[in-house]
C-alpha cells in the first residue's frame, strides 16, 4: 500500500516565482547530489547529517504524512466513543471498584451514566455518540481505539506520553521525530507546522512541538490562528527579487563562516536552513495558506461558513492543503485544556464537540476524496480520557468528570489504518482498559511503522546513548490496528 | 507460579554476599509508588492494610494470615498478592525487579533501619528520606575542592567546575578572545552590546583588573536593572494588564512596581530586603488598606508599598465581567499562589491545590495553610477588585487643596445648574402666553409637576404644546443663553483643572483587624470547605527542629502573617530559596541552570549538575548580604564564565553543556534582540520609567509600537510614531497579556499565564521572514546605514568597517571587507537600474524625493548583517 507519491515528490529548486538564483545554491546542489543516491538513513551508523531532505525510511511505508488533531484536557470517552449501559443502569449508585482519582482526598464514587445516547453507526456498526454526528457519517473510514492507557494521571505528563512518547518533559515529539527520521517532501515549507486556536496556546505551550533535544531544525512552526497566518511573507518592493537573493547568499556566506568556527553548533546550522527556508516559504506559504482558492463546497464541507466550525473548520482545511503540499507532520491544537471536563460538563462537552466534530469528518472525507488519506494519517484523541463516577457533585450544572489515563479512547483515519473497525475494550464501567490494551508506547511504535520504522531503530545519538522515541519501553507494533 | 516463586526466592539466597535493601531507600519507595496511594495514603485504608510504616506490617490481613514472615519469602500476604498479580488492582504492576528487592529484603530479616514512631495521623505521612531530598536539606556551604589544574582557578567555583571536569576527564576551553567576551558579558549584565568607543577602550588596557574592571562599568550602569529587572519580570509574571478574561483590561499604574524593581536592582538594594518588601511592604510600613494615605509623604514607605504589588501580579479578572464572580476570586488566589511559590520555592507547590502533591511531598493540607498565609490580603468573600486596590499618593496638604477646588467647583456647577433654570424659566413665561388663556393655569401647574407624577391629562396638555414646556434644549431656544450656562461650568472644569495631579499606585494590603477563617477546599473547590487550617510552612520544611515562623500582629492592624513568612523565607535558614535563586541567577549567565529545572526542585525535576557548587552560591550569596551584584561579579569573572567555545570533541561528549567544558552560544533574547538593534541603529533612547510605551495593531495585523489611528469604521488605517518613544528599551513597552509585540513574541518572548520560569529559545523560519522582512529590522538598517555614511562620509570601506564594530565588536576582514563593497556595489547598481528617473515636480509641488541609491545599497548590507548569526547569537 506504498503510495506512489511517497519519496519521489521534489519541487525544490523552481518554486513559484521565486528563482534562487545563487541564493543557498550551493547547499541545494549538494542536497542535489545525496537525493541522486538514496540518502542513508539514519538508523544506520557513520555521520549523521542533519537537514530536510526527504529521507527513504527503511522499510516499505503505508503513510507520508499526519495530521494530529489534538484535543489537550482528556475528552470523555463513555460520552463520545465507548458506550457503557452499566453506567446507565448504574447511574447514581455506588461504583463497586477501586477508583484512581486525580485527587487522593474523598471523591465522589457515584456512578455517571452517560447523559447522551449512542447508536450503531455506518456500516461497521460501530457505536458513537450523538455528541458527534459528522464523525458517525465517515465511521466506515476510521479505526476506533476504545483501549488506550498511558497510567500517568497528570496533564504535563500524560501530554509528554502521548505527544512525545515518555512521560517527562523536554523530550522531541512525534513531529519532531518524523522531521528528522524522513525530513519534508517539502522544501518550500517547514517540514511539521502547528496551528493555533485563537482563544491561545495549549496550557504546555511550546512543549506541544518542541524538537527537545533533537537539533533544533527539527521543531515545529506555529502558524498565527488569524490572518495573516504566517507574517513577513511579503519582500519590500525595493528589494524584491534579485536584490534579495543577493542579500541571502551573502547572508549564508557570512554564516558558513561563522559556522565552521562553532562546529557542531546544531542551532546556528539550522538558522542557515531557516533563511533559505524562509525564503522560500515567502510564495510557498502565501499560496498553501490562502483558502480564498476553495471552491463554496469545500467551505461548506469543513463548516467554515458557520460561526460554530468557522475557526476549526479553516484550520483543518488548512492542514490539508499543508500534507497535500509535502508538510510531513501538522497537529492542529486547542487553547488551554479545553476538554478538561472536570466540572460543567454537560454544557462544556456538547459544544467542544460541535466546534470540531464537522470539520474532523470534513478532513477525512476531503482526504480521502482526493487520494490522499491512503498515504496520510489523521488522528484525533487527547491525552487522558475520563472517570466513571461523577465529578463534583454539587449539581448538575457543576458535575463533571475526573482524569482517567487507564483506559481512553481516540480515533485514526488513513494511512495504513484500519476502516472500520473497533479495537480494545475497557471494563464493563469504561475505567480501565482491558482488553488488547493500547499504550501510549504502542500507540508510537505502530505510527512509526506507518512510516516505514522500526521503533528499536530510528535512534538519535546522545551523550553516547540512542535515544528513540520510546525509549526503554516494551513498546510493540499493534498489527491489528492495520490492513 | 509457587515454583516459579521458590525459584525467585533461591535466587535471593544465593546472591546473600550483596547488601541487602533497606526498609527506608529500597523497599517502602516502591511500596509508596505501587501500593500505597490505596493502602495508607488515602482514606479509608483499603483491606485495612496500612503499608506507611514497617511495624504495620506486622499486622495480619483479616482472614489471610500474616502480611509478611522475615525471613522466609515462601511466605506471607504481601509476595502472594504480587506475585500472582493480584495487586495492584491499577497502576503499574510491579516490576519483576522490584519484587526482588522486597524478596531479598524479606530474606534478610526485613527490619526497618531507623526507629519508627508508634503511630501516625491519617493521609500524606513525611519519611526521613522525604525530608532528606536534596533540595530539603539545610544548605551546606562546602569547601571548594582540591583540582590538579589549580593554576586555571580564579575563584572557588572554578574549582567546583574543574573537579568535575577532571573527574570526566575533560578540560576547559581556553578563554574567549576580548571582543567575544566584552560582548558576551556586556549582553548578559546590562542586554545591551558595548560600542566601538567601549571595544577600544578595553582592547587597549593592558592592566590585570582591566576586565574586572568592565565588569564593575557594567554593573553599576542604569541598563543592569533593565537587564535584570526583566529577568524577575519574568518570573513574577509582570504584565500591565489583568488578564483572565477576554477584555483583558489594562493595569495602568503597575508600571510603579516594573521602575520599583529596576531601581532595587540598581540600587544593588539586598535579595531578602527585595523580598521582605515584595511579600509584606505593606506591613513594614505599617499601614492597611485604611490608612494607606498615611505613608505617602515617606518614599521609603511608599517604596514598601509599590513592593507589594509584586501579590497583585497574577491574572485578575475580578474587575471585569465575568461569568462566575467567585470563582475569578479564587482563581486569582490560586494564579498568585502559583506565581509566589514557583518564583521563592522552586516547587510545584499549585499541584497540591485539588489534593496531595503526586510526586512531591506537599499535602493539599500544606497548600492551605500556605494559602493562609495570604488570605488576609485576599479574602475572597469580601473581596477587593484592581481599582479598590488602587490608592493614592495625594499627600495631605495635596488632598485638603484638591478638596477646597472641589468645592469651589460645585458651587460653581450649583451656579450653573440655577442660571439654566431661572432662564429656561423666563423661556416658558413668554411661551405661556402663546396657549389659550384656560390652558394656562393647568400648563403651569402640569410643568411644575415632576414627570413621573403627572397625570394622564396633564402629560396629554404637554404633548399638544410640547415647545412650552422649556424644561430642557436651552440651546435650541437660545444657543446664546446656552453658551452662557457653558461658559459658568467651563470654569468650575478649569478649576478642578488647577487641582494637584493625582497619581495612583498599586498594591496589596490587609484590611484592619480582619483575618479571615482558612480552609481546604475539597477538591480545590470554594463550593466544598472542610477543615479549618492556620498559617504554616510546608510540613517536609518543618522539621521539629525548625520552627519557621510564628505571626505576631504589628500594631498597624495586618495580621503578621506574610512579614513573619517572608523573615522566614529570607532569614538565611530556609533551604529552598537561596538555592532558588542563586540558581536562577546561573541560568541568566550560562543559559542553564545548574538545576535545569529552575521551577521545579522536587522529584521530577532535575537533579542539580554540581550540587556541591549549587550550595557555596547559595551560601556565599546568604553570607555576603544577599547581594546580587557581588555574586553576579564573582560569576562572570570566574575562569568558568570566561571561557571560549571549545573543540568538537567537548560538544560530542557533552551535548547540553552539562559539565561546562566550554561556553555554549546563546541566542540574543527577545528584549536584546530588539534593545541592540536599536541601539546599533542609534536610536535607542536611554533610560524610561513611567507609564509603558503605548503598543497598536497596525494594518497588517502586527502589534508594533505606536498609536493606532483609525478610520470611521473604526479599522486601523495606520500606526503613528510616539516619537523618541517608539524607540525605549523593550521593558518599557506596555505588555499586555493578550497583545504582546509581535516581534518579541517571534522571538520567543514569553506569555504571562500566569508566569515564567524558564525561557525557550527557538529556531523557526518565522524569525528569519522577520529578518528579511519585517519592517522594524528594515527601518532599523536603513537608520544604521545612515549611522555608518555620517560617520564616515565618503569613506565605503570606513562605513562597512563602522557597520561591522557597531554590530559585532570586532573589526571586519580584508574579505569581509571586500564581500561587503562588491554587495553594496551591486546592490546601488541593480536598483538604479530598477528605478526610472524620477517625473519633474508637478507647478507648484515640491520636487519628489530624490531616491538615495547608495544608502538604500548600504542598508541592504547593514540588514544582512542584523540577520547574521555573528549578530543574533552570543559567543
Amino acid at each position: 500500500m506504498n503510495h506512489p507519491a511517497l519519496c519521489s515528490r521534489r519541487h525544490v529548486l523552481h518554486a513559484g516565482g521565486f528563482s534562487l538564483g545563487t541564493l543557498g545554491l550551493a547547499t541545494l546542489l549538494r542536497d542535489d547530489g545525496l537525493l541522486a543516491a538514496p540518502v542513508k538513513p539514519v538508523t544506520e551508523a557513520g555521520e549523521v547529517r542533519f537537514d530536510l531532505l526527504p529521507k527513504v525510511p527503511p522499510r516499505p511505508a503505508t503513510a507520508r504524512a499526519m495530521i494530529s488533531l489534538f484535543m489537550m484536557g482528556g475528552p470523555s470517552q463513555m460520552d463520545l466513543f465507548d458506550p457503557k449501559p452499566a453506567l446507565t443502569k448504574h447511574d447514581g449508585q455506588p461504583f463497586p471498584g477501586v477508583i484512581k482519582y486525580d485527587n487522593l482526598a474523598q471523591a465522589s464514587a457515584k456512578v455517571f451514566g452517560s447523559p447522551w445516547s449512542f447508536a450503531p453507526r455506518g456500516e461497521c456498526g460501530m457505536e458513537l455518540s450523538e455528541l458527534v454526528p459528522c464523525l458517525a457519517g465517515i465511521a466506515d473510514e476510521i479505526t476506533l481505539i476504545r483501549s488506550m492507557h498511558s497510567g500517568v494521571n497528570n496533564h504535563g505528563q500524560a501530554l509528554y506520553a502521548l505527544n512525545a512518547g515518555r512521560v517527562t518533559a523536554g523530550r522531541p515529539t512525534l513531529g519532531a521525530w518524523l522531521s528528522y527520521g524522513l525530513g519534508s517532501e517539502s522544501q518550500d515549507l517547514p517540514a511539521y507546522m502547528v496551528l493555533a486556536h485563537p482563544a491561545g496556546l495549549p496550557t504546555f505551550q511550546g512543549e506541544h512541538w518542541t524538537n527537545g533535544w533533537l537539533p533544533s531544525l527539527y521543531q515545529g512552526t506555529l502558524v498565527r490562528p488569524t490572518e495573516p497566518r504566517i507574517l513577513n511573507l511579503d519582500p519590500a518592493p525595493l528589494v524584491r527579487g534579485r536584490p534579495q537573493e543577493r542579500q541571502l547568499a551573502l547572508l549564508e556566506r557570512l554564516n558558513t563562516e561563522h559556522l565552521a568556527a562553532h562546529p557542531g553548533e546544531h542551532d546556528l546550522a539550522a538558522r542557515v536552513a531557516s533563511y533559505a527556508l524562509a525564503a522560500r516559504m515567502q510564495t510557498a506559504a502565501k499560496e498553501a495558506l490562502d483558502i480564498s482558492s476553495e471552491p463554496a463546497h469545500v467551505r461548506a464541507l469543513y463548516g467554515i461558513d458557520d460561526p460554530a466550525t468557522a475557526d476549526y473548520g479553516t484550520r483543518c482545511l488548512l492542514a490539508r492543503r499543508l500534507v497535500e503540499r509535502g508538510v510531513r507532520f501538522v497537529q492542529v491544537l486547542n487553547s488551554g485544556q479545553s476538554w478538561d471536563h472536570h466540572g460543567g460538563i454537560l454544557a462544556g462537552l456538547p459544544a467542544s464537540c460541535r466546534a470540531v466534530d464537522r470539520p474532523a469528518a470534513a478532513l477525512v472525507a476531503d482526504l480521502r476524496q482526493r487520494g490522499l488519506l491512503d498515504s496520510t494519517i489523521v488522528h484525533w484523541g487527547g491525552e487522558m480520557g475520563r472517570l466513571p463516577v461523577l465529578q463534583n457533585d454539587a449539581g448538575r450544572e457543576k458535575c463533571g468528570r475526573d482524569h482517567n489515563t487507564y483506559g481512553f479512547s481516540q480515533w485514526v483515519a488513513g494511512g495504513g489504518f484500519r476502516r472500520g473497525y473497533v479495537h480494545g475494550a475497557t471494563d464493563e464501567w469504561g475505567h480501565h482498559a482491558v482488553e488488547n490494551v493500547v499504550h501510549h508506547y504502542d500507540w508510537h511504535a505502530t505510527l512509526l511503522h506507518c512510516f516505514g520504522f522500526d521503533h528499536t531503530q530510528l535512534i538519535y545519538k546522545r551523550e553516547g546513548l540512542a535515544a528513540s522515541l520510546v525509549d526503554g519501553q516494551p513498546a510493540r507494533v499493534v498489527h491489528e490496528l492495520l490492513g | 507460579m509457587i515454583l516459579a516463586a521458590a525459584a525467585l526466592a533461591g535466587s535471593v539466597a544465593v546472591a546473600a554476599d550483596e547488601p541487602s535493601p533497606t526498609w527506608e531507600g529500597a523497599v517502602r519507595p516502591i511500596l509508596k509508588a505501587r501500593c500505597m496511594h490505596c493502602h495508607g495514603e488515602e482514606e479509608p485504608v483499603e483491606g485495612g492494610v496500612d503499608l506507611r510504616l514497617r511495624r504495620f506490617l506486622e499486622r495480619e490481613v483479616e482472614g489471610h494470615g500474616p502480611l509478611l514472615v522475615p525471613g522466609d519469602t515462601t511466605r506471607g500476604e504481601l509476595l502472594r498478592v504480587i506475585r500472582d498479580g493480584e495487586m495492584p488492582k491499577s497502576g503499574k504492576p510491579v516490576t519483576p525487579e522490584e519484587l526482588a528487592v522486597i524478596e531479598r529484603w524479606i530474606a534478610a530479616g526485613a527490619v526497618a533501619s531507623r526507629p519508627e514512631p508508634e503511630s501516625i495521623p491519617p493521609g500524606l505521612y513525611l519519611t526521613e528520606d522525604d525530608r532528606e531530598w536534596w533540595a530539603f536539606r539545610p544548605v551546606a556551604r562546602p569547601a571548594p575542592p582540591t583540582v590538579a589544574n589549580a593554576g586555571w582557578v580564579r575563584n572557588p567555583i572554578d574549582a567546583f567546575v574543574l573537579a568535575r571536569l577532571e573527574q570526566a576527564g575533560l578540560s576547559p576551553a581556553p578563554e574567549a578572545d576580548r571582543v567575544a567576551l566584552l560582548r558576551r558579558v556586556s549582553v548578559d549584565l546590562t542586554g545591551l552590546a558595548p560600542t566601538p568607543e567601549e571595544v577600544d577602550a578595553f582592547l587597549a588596557d593592558t592592566s590585570a583588573d582591566a576586565y574586572e574592571r568592565v565588569v564593575d562599568r557594567l554593573l553599576a550602569s542604569a541598563a543592569y536593572g533593565e537587564r535584570w529587572g526583566r529577568h524577575w519580570l519574568d518570573v513574577v509574571g509582570y504584565a500591565d494588564s489583568n488578564g483572565f478574561a477576554e477584555t483583558d483590561s489594562l493595569r495602568p499604574h503597575a508600571w510603579r512596581y516594573r521602575d520599583w524593581v529596576i531601581a532595587a536592582l540598581n540600587a544593588d538594594m539586598p535579595w531578602d530586603q527585595f523580598i521582605v518588601e515584595q511579600l509584606a511592604g505593606d506591613e513594614l510600613a505599617g499601614v492597611t488598606h485604611e490608612t494607606t494615605a498615611s505613608a505617602v509623604t515617606d518614599p521609603g514607605r511608599v517604596g514598601q508599598l509599590v513592593a507589594t504589588a509584586f501579590l497583585r501580579l497574577g491574572p485578575d479578572g475580578t474587575g471585569d465581567s465575568v461569568p462566575d464572580q467567585n470563582l475569578a476570586r479564587n482563581q486569582a488566589i490560586a494564579e498568585q499562589i502559583r506565581i509566589t511559590t514557583s518564583a521563592l520555592l522552586g516547587l510545584t507547590v499549585a499541584c497540591a491545590q485539588c489534593h496531595d502533591h503526586r510526586y512531591d511531598p506537599i499535602s493539599q493540607a500544606d497548600y492551605y495553610r500556605l494559602r493562609a498565609i495570604f488570605e488576609p490580603v485576599y479574602d475572597w468573600q469580601a473581596w477587593r477588585t484592581p481599582a479598590q486596590r488602587t490608592y493614592s499618593l495625594y499627600t495631605p496638604e495635596e488632598r485638603a487643596a484638591a478638596a477646597d477646588i472641589e468645592a469651589r467647583a460645585v458651587a460653581i456647577d450649583d451656579e450653573a445648574r440655577a442660571l439654566r433654570k431661572r432662564l429656561l424659566d423666563e423661556i416658558f413665561e413668554k411661551e405661556i402666553v402663546k396657549l389659550p388663556e384656560p390652558e394656562r393655569g393647568p400648563y403651569r401647574l402640569a410643568r411644575d409637576t415632576p414627570e413621573d407624577k403627572r397625570t394622564d391629562e396633564q402629560k396629554a396638555l404637554i404633548r399638544k404644546y410640547p415647545s412650552a414646556l422649556a424644561t430642557y434644549s436651552l440651546d435650541l431656544y437660545d444657543p446664546k443663553l446656552e453658551k452662557q450656562v457653558a461658559d459658568k461650568h467651563g470654569e468650575a472644569t478649569a478649576l478642578r483643572g488647577t487641582k494637584p495631579p493625582e497619581r495612583f499606585f498599586m498594591a496589596a494590603t490587609e484590611v484592619s483587624g480582619r483575618v479571615p477563617e482558612s480552609r481546604v477546599f475539597h477538591r480545590g473547590d470554594h463550593d466544598q470547605p472542610r477543615q479549618a487550617v492556620t498559617p504554616g510552612e510546608l510540613a517536609v520544611l518543618a522539621t521539629p527542629s525548625i520552627e519557621p515562623f510564628t505571626p505576631t500582629p504589628p500594631a498597624s492592624g495586618s495580621s503578621g502573617r506574610r512579614l513573619a513568612y517572608a523573615r522566614w523565607l529570607t532569614g538565611g535558614a530556609h533551604p529552598l530559596v537561596p538555592r532558588v535563586l542563586v540558581n536562577r541567577f546561573w541560568m541568566h549567565l550560562f543559559g542553564r541552570g545548574l538545576v535545569a529545572t529552575p521551577g521545579d526542585f522536587g522529584r521530577l525535576g532535575e537533579r542539580p549538575t554540581h550540587p556541591e557548587l549549587l550550595d557555596w552560591l547559595a551560601g556565599e550569596f546568604v553570607a555576603g548580604g544577599w547581594r546580587l551584584k557581588a555574586l553576579d561579579r564573582l560569576i562572570v569573572t570566574s575562569a568558568t564564565y570566561r571561557q571560549g567555545a571549545g573543540g568538537e570533541a567537548a560538544r560530542a561528549s557533552d551535548p547540553d553543556n552539562r559539565l561546562l567544558a566550554r561556553r555554549t552560544p546563546r541566542r540574543l533574547d527577545a528584549e536584546a534582540f530588539r534593545d541592540t538593534v536599536l541601539q546599533a541603529s542609534g536610536r535607542l533612547t536611554a533610560g524610561g520609567g513611567g507609564p509603558p510605551v503605548g503598543i497598536a495593531r497596525d494594518p497588517v495585523g502586527r502589534v508594533v509600537v505606536g498609536r493606532e489611528e483609525k478610520d470611521a469604521n473604526g479599522d486601523v488605517i495606520k500606526v503613528a510614531s510616539l516619537g523618541a518613544d517608539d524607540f525605549r528599551r523593550s521593558i518599557y513597552v506596555q505588555a499586555r497579556r493578550t497583545t504582546p509585540l509581535t516581534l518579541l513574541e517571534t522571538f520567543d518572548a514569553p506569555e504571562m499565564t500566569p508566569n515564567c520560569e524558564q525561557r525557550r529559545s527557538t529556531t523557526v523560519a518565522p524569525q528569519s521572514l522577520a529578518m528579511l522582512n519585517d519592517s522594524f529590522v528594515i527601518d532599523a538598517a536603513r537608520a544604521l546605514a545612515g549611522r555608518v555614511r555620517a560617520d564616515a562620509p565618503g569613506d565605503l570601506r570606513g562605513q562597512v568597517r563602522r557597520a561591522w564594530r557597531l554590530l559585532f565588536g570586532a573589526e571586519p576582514s580584508r574579505a569581509d571587507i571586500d564581500v561587503a563593497i562588491l554587495h553594496v556595489a551591486e546592490q546601488a547598481e541593480d536598483l538604479r537600474s530598477r528605478q526610472p528617473a524620477p517625473a519633474p515636480a508637478a507647478e507648484g509641488q515640491p520636487a519628489p524625493p530624490v531616491a538615495d541609491h547608495q544608502l538604500d545599497a548600504l542598508a541592504s548590507l547593514c540588514q544582512v548583517l542584523l540577520a547574521s548569526n555573528r549578530f543574533l547569537y552570543v559567543d
